[in-house]
C-alpha cells in the first residue's frame, strides 16, 4: 500500500472516531502522548463528535450491576489515597497469576509454561548476592520515536522506570511485565507517564531477573490490568542487559 | 423541563467534583444519572448485553479510581463520560473477545423495543450541535461510513469489507469526508 498521507487534523479525526487499528493506532496514541497540538486536535474532535451520542437510545442496565460496582469499589480505598494505595496494590499483584493473558502472551513468544521449580525459593532464603551489576533495558515503542528506559538496581531492590516524554492519555495505563524463564508473567508495575519512578522489586522476584530477561509492555485500563481480566495487547518488548 | 435538565447537569458537575475529592457516595449519584445513557452507548457498540455490562462496570470503576482525569474546564461531564464510555467499548471490541460486534444502524432501532426508555441526560440539549448539520452536508457514502464508525466502532478495514471496496478507496472517501466535516465545523466555531 502506498504511504498514507493526510493532514494531522484528519488523522486526529480518524483516531477520535476509532477507525485506526494496529500500528497506525499505536502511532496515533504515541503522537497524542508526545505532541500537545495533536492531542488538542484529538480532544477537539472528541468534543465535536460527542453530541452524536445523543442519537443512541438510553438503556437501563440490570439493577444488579450497581451492586457489583459497589462491591468492586469496596476492594479499593478512597480516591484521595489512590496514589499511595496503587503502590500497595501493585505489590499485591506482583506475583499475581496472569492466567489466560499469560497463556496468550507466552504462546506468542513461544515460551514454555511450566511450574516454577523449587530452585529460586532456595536463593530467597539467602537473599540475592551482595553486589550485582545493574541491568538496563531500552523499550522502543513501535511506530513512534518514544521509548521507555528501565534500569534494575539489584542491590536497591529497585527498578527505575524513565517515562519522560510520555504523557497520559486519560484512558489507558501501561504495565511492565517480566517474562521469567519459567512460570507466569510477573507485573513490575504500571508506568507513570512523564516521570522517573522507582518501582520496588520484591525479594522473591529479584532472583528471577537476570541479563537477557525479557520484558513486555501491555496497554491496560487505567490503574493497570484488572485482577480478573486478561492482559491488554503487548505494545513493546525489550531484554535486560548488564551495564 | 429546561430548568430541570439544567439542575441535573449541575448536580452531575457537583458529583464529579465530589468524586475527585474522594467521596464514595458521589459515584452512585453519577451512576444513577448517567448509567442508562452510557449503557446505551456500550450496548450499541458491543451488541451484547453481557459485554456492555462489563464495559459499563469498567467505566465507573475507572472513574472511581481516577476521578482526577476529568477536566471540568474542557468538556461537560456528560459529554466527557459519553466519550469515555464509547472509547472503552471500542477498546473492548478491538481486543477481539466480542464476537457479534455492534448492531448495524438499521437494526439498532429494534434494540429499544419492549422496555420503556429511561430519561437520560443529553449532551446537546437543544439538538443543535453543528456536527449534525455538517454531517448532512456530506455525500451519502462518506456520511454513512463516518456514522458507522461512530455508532458501531467500525475500523477502516471493516467498512471497506462491508462496502466491498478496496481499503484505499474507503480511506480516501472517509478522509475527504472528514476534511469537509472539519471545514464545515470550523465555519461555525
Amino acid at each position: 500500500m502506498s504511504e498514507d498521507k493526510r493532514p494531522d487534523s484528519v488523522l486526529a479525526a480518524e483516531y477520535a472516531l476509532g477507525l485506526l487499528e494496529g500500528e497506525e493506532l499505536l502511532a496515533a496514541r504515541a503522537r497524542e502522548a508526545s505532541d500537545g497540538a495533536f492531542a488538542a486536535e484529538f480532544a477537539q474532535w472528541q468534543d465535536r463528535l460527542a453530541p452524536l451520542a445523543d442519537d443512541i437510545d438510553p438503556r437501563m442496565p440490570r439493577a444488579e450491576l450497581w451492586a457489583k460496582i459497589e462491591a468492586a469499589m469496596g476492594a479499593d480505598a478512597g480516591t484521595a489515597e489512590v496514589v499511595s494505595l496503587r503502590r500497595k496494590v501493585r505489590r499485591w499483584q506482583w506475583i499475581g497469576a496472569l492466567s489466560a493473558a499469560a497463556a496468550v502472551a507466552l504462546a506468542i513468544f513461544a515460551l514454555p509454561m511450566q511450574q516454577a521449580p523449587d530452585g529460586p525459593s532456595g536463593t530467597i532464603a539467602n537473599g540475592p548476592a551482595l553486589t550485582q551489576p545493574p541491568l538496563a533495558a531500552n523499550m522502543p515503542i513501535e511506530g513512534t520515536p518514544l521509548r521507555l528506559d528501565l534500569t534494575y538496581l539489584p542491590d536497591a531492590h529497585s527498578l527505575l522506570v524513565t517515562a519522560v516524554g510520555l504523557s497520559a492519555d486519560g484512558v489507558h495505563d501501561h504495565e511492565i511485565w517480566l517474562v521469567p524463564d519459567e512460570g507466569e508473567l510477573i507485573s513490575l508495575g504500571v508506568v507513570t507517564p512523564g516521570e522517573v519512578t522507582a518501582h520496588e522489586v520484591p525479594l522473591e522476584v529479584a532472583p528471577r531477573i537476570h541479563g537477557g530477561s525479557q520484558l513486555l509492555l501491555t496497554r491496560e485500563p487505567l490503574g493497570g490490568k484488572p485482577p480478573q481480566a486478561a492482559a491488554g495487547p503487548v505494545v513493546a518488548e525489550a531484554r535486560f542487559a548488564a551495564i | 423541563m429546561q430548568r430541570a435538565s439544567k439542575a441535573a447537569r449541575d448536580r452531575l458537575k457537583t458529583a464529579m467534583s465530589r468524586l475527585a475529592g474522594g467521596d464514595r457516595a458521589a459515584l452512585e449519584d453519577i451512576y444513577r444519572a448517567t448509567s442508562a445513557k452510557l449503557f446505551g452507548i456500550c450496548l450499541r457498540i458491543l451488541g451484547d448485553e453481557k459485554e456492555a455490562e462489563d464495559a459499563l462496570q469498567d467505566v465507573y470503576l475507572t472513574l472511581w479510581r481516577r476521578a482526577d482525569r476529568y477536566d471540568p474546564e474542557r468538556a461537560s461531564p456528560i459529554a466527557w463520560l459519553a466519550t469515555f464510555a464509547r472509547n472503552r467499548a471500542i477498546d473492548r471490541l478491538r481486543t477481539g473477545k466480542v464476537r457479534g460486534g455492534a448492531v448495524p444502524e438499521d437494526k439498532a432501532a429494534s434494540l429499544s423495543d419492549g422496555s420503556p426508555l429511561p430519561d437520560s441526560m443529553l449532551i446537546d440539549e437543544e439538538r443543535e450541535a453543528r456536527v449534525r448539520a455538517c454531517l448532512e452536508e456530506l455525500d451519502e457514502t462518506p456520511r454513512d461510513a463516518i456514522r458507522s464508525a461512530f455508532f458501531e466502532g467500525r475500523t477502516y478495514a471493516e467498512l471497506a469489507e462491508r462496502q466491498g471496496v478496496p481499503l484505499g478507496t474507503m480511506k480516501s472517501w472517509i478522509r475527504r469526508g472528514l476534511a469537509k466535516l472539519k471545514a464545515c465545523m470550523e465555519a461555525g466555531e
